[in-house]
């Protein structure tokens, strides 16, 4: 559906998208993930066709981007853009016209679209009397309205408290279970690894890593991570690497990679003589990837 | 038909945004009506006139001048600046709509309010006893010529200059009302010097309301007021060009997400 090849865009002096190449097959969900400045808005900009790249090339079902392809292109930006004195099916049945929709066929999308987001009952409600949570469903709504083949989520769950969360991830995932390709980017590292069926980190314009979680986790050699709260960090690192335990730091956490799986008693046991206030054992995730890859690469 | 479609939509919508607000359209309602009453009370005090002979003068240059002004320049810029600033600019940007459409939905729905300012304008000047014995159609096109060049300068202004709200009410305090007063708005460019003259007409407004005032007060055709008449289409017409080029303009500088 979406096949970047060797995308590259600079700014001046500065290179945002370095030979990006991503592959997004039909129906996929894809995470696209990067902290801020990696190249995530400039490489959705060149997919809508508002910016040029300098060079690459991007198809969008087989066909080059241009203007021609945006009605394949469905996108709910990080705002919720809406008219916000126009009720839920006015924005809808505006958006729609636009994309070329009318009659039948647009009353049809309409009520489609507030039923996909939950919304029905509020058709006639103006956006702004609705909560966050609606608004940011309403916006992915727009998106959805002209059919497209492609939904570009920006960050849809910014901002939003946990059932508003809760209620996109839902939406996402109908969409998947309706075959639409959703290229979704996040800061929000739960919300990739629950929702996406591939994962994408940018940093400095590449992709540094890429994969289903299974694939990405074995960028780590690590069965699992203990975290560990000890006053004597010193003594436990040492205990630890004579074990064969990988140290890292996750903010203020110390934390460790096993190599095999161990028990509890057995974990606890290799510290001996050293006071633990605590300790936690986690699957290896997203985040340890993340920062794994992102500080690995240059 | 895609540009008819694309027109119409938005049209459509900026109506529905003001009908739900309300507030402008009652301002733009008041305001010429109020102005209307106040300048046919003055001709009718100051130049001996009946009220009805008041009210012909002053109804086409209330119009032109006032009402238009505000619905359409000023509508218009609100109209753009308030998508910049509610960022729904941005969701055009990456839709298939065409600047064109834009350009026209926003003078179609700004028609459809000039085209009530003017049926309240000449209803009210009919209510005091006037009567209009020009051409309707040669009236109808200064009326839309008008609107035409309103739109266009509004749509210069909202994508160059007005970044935000309050930067319209500046805009038109600074430029607006002083072209008003020197077009005729206020005051019947017979009480003007002959050096203020000569620098009315380089003001379209100038011409929009000598053009409608001949027609609709006087009678005039088209040969009466033809200078008048090729200064405005001269003027709407490059108004529509440099609205397009700013549209252009914001396009290239704005259109990101």
């Amino acid at each position: 559906m979406l096949r970047i090849e060797t995308l590259n865009k600079s700014y001046g002096d500065r290179a945002v998208l370095q030979d990006l190449t991503l592959h997004i097959p039909p129906g996929e969900v894809y995470g696209l993930l990067g902290s801020n400045g990696a190249g995530k808005t400039t490489t959705i900009n060149i997919i809508c066709n508002l910016l040029k790249a300098d060079r690459g090339t991007i198809l969008i079902d087989n066909q080059p981007v241009s203007n021609a392809t945006q009605p394949l292109i469905g996108i709910a930006p990080q705002e919720n853009l809406l008219y916000k004195t126009l009720t839920c099916e006015e924005n809808l049945q505006f958006f729609g016209r636009i994309y070329g929709l009318r009659g039948r066929s647009l009353h049809q999308q309409v009520e489609k679209c507030l039923d996909a987001v939950h919304l029905a009952s509020r058709a006639r409600s103006p956006v702004e009397t609705l909560s966050g949570g609606m608004q940011r469903r309403m916006n992915i709504a727009v998106a959805l309205v002209h059919q497209p083949k492609l939904v570009i989520l920006d960050e849809p769950t910014t901002g939003l408290d946990i059932e508003a969360r809760y209620e996109i991830w839902e939406l996402i995932r109908t969409l998947q279970q309706q075959g639409i390709t959703v290229l979704l980017t996040t800061h929000l590292l739960d919300e990739a690894e629950r929702l996406s069926s591939r994962i994408g980190i940018l940093k400095g314009g590449r992709i540094v890593a890429e994969g289903s979680m299974e694939q990405l986790r074995q960028r780590i050699p690590a069965q699992e991570i203990v975290i560990v709260e000890t006053a004597d960090e010193q003594q436990a690192i040492a205990r630890a690497q004579a074990h064969g335990f990988t140290e890292r730091r996750y903010g203020n956490d110390l934390a460790f990679w096993l190599p095999e799986p161990l028990e509890l008693q057995e974990i606890i046991a290799r510290f001996d003589g050293i006071t633990l206030k605590s300790i936690a054992r986690q699957p290896v995730r997203l985040e340890h990837i993340y920062i794994e890859v992102t500080q690995a690469e240059p | 038909m895609k540009y008819w479609r694309e027109t119409f939509a938005v049209a459509q919508r900026i109506l529905i945004e003001l009908l739900r607000r309300r507030r402008s359209l009652v301002f733009w309602s008041i305001f010429p009506i109020s102005v209307l009453l106040l300048n046919g009370y003055i001709l009718a005090e100051r130049a001996n006139l009946t009220m009805a002979q008041a009210f012909e003068s002053a109804a086409p240059s209330t119009l032109v001048g006032a009402a238009l002004f505000f619905s359409c320049l000023g509508g218009s810029v609100a109209t753009v600046v308030a998508e910049r600033e509610q960022q729904t600019l941005k969701r055009l940007f990456i839709s298939p709509i065409s600047g064109t459409s834009y350009f026209l939905g926003i003078f179609l729905a700004h028609s459809f309010i000039g085209i009530g300012q003017t049926l309240l304008v000449y209803a009210t000047a009919a209510f005091w006893g006037a009567q209009f014995n020009g051409s309707v159609l040669l009236g109808g096109c200064i009326i839309v010529l008008s609107i035409i060049s309103y739109v266009g300068v509004g749509f210069v202004l909202g994508t160059q200059l007005a970044r935000r709200t309050e930067d319209v009410n500046a805009l038109v305090a600074a430029f607006g009302v002083p072209l008003l007063i020197l077009g005729g708005a206020f005051l019947p460019t017979s009480l003007f010097p002959e050096t203020l003259l000569n620098v009315a007409e380089f003001n379209p407004i100038y011409h929009m309301n000598e053009a409608l005032l001949g027609v609709s007060a006087g009678g005039d055709e088209i040969t009466e007021i033809e200078p008048h008449f090729l200064f405005l289409c001269a003027f709407a017409i490059a108004m529509v060009i440099a609205g397009w080029l700013s549209y252009r303009r914001m396009l290239s500088v704005e259109r990101r997400l």
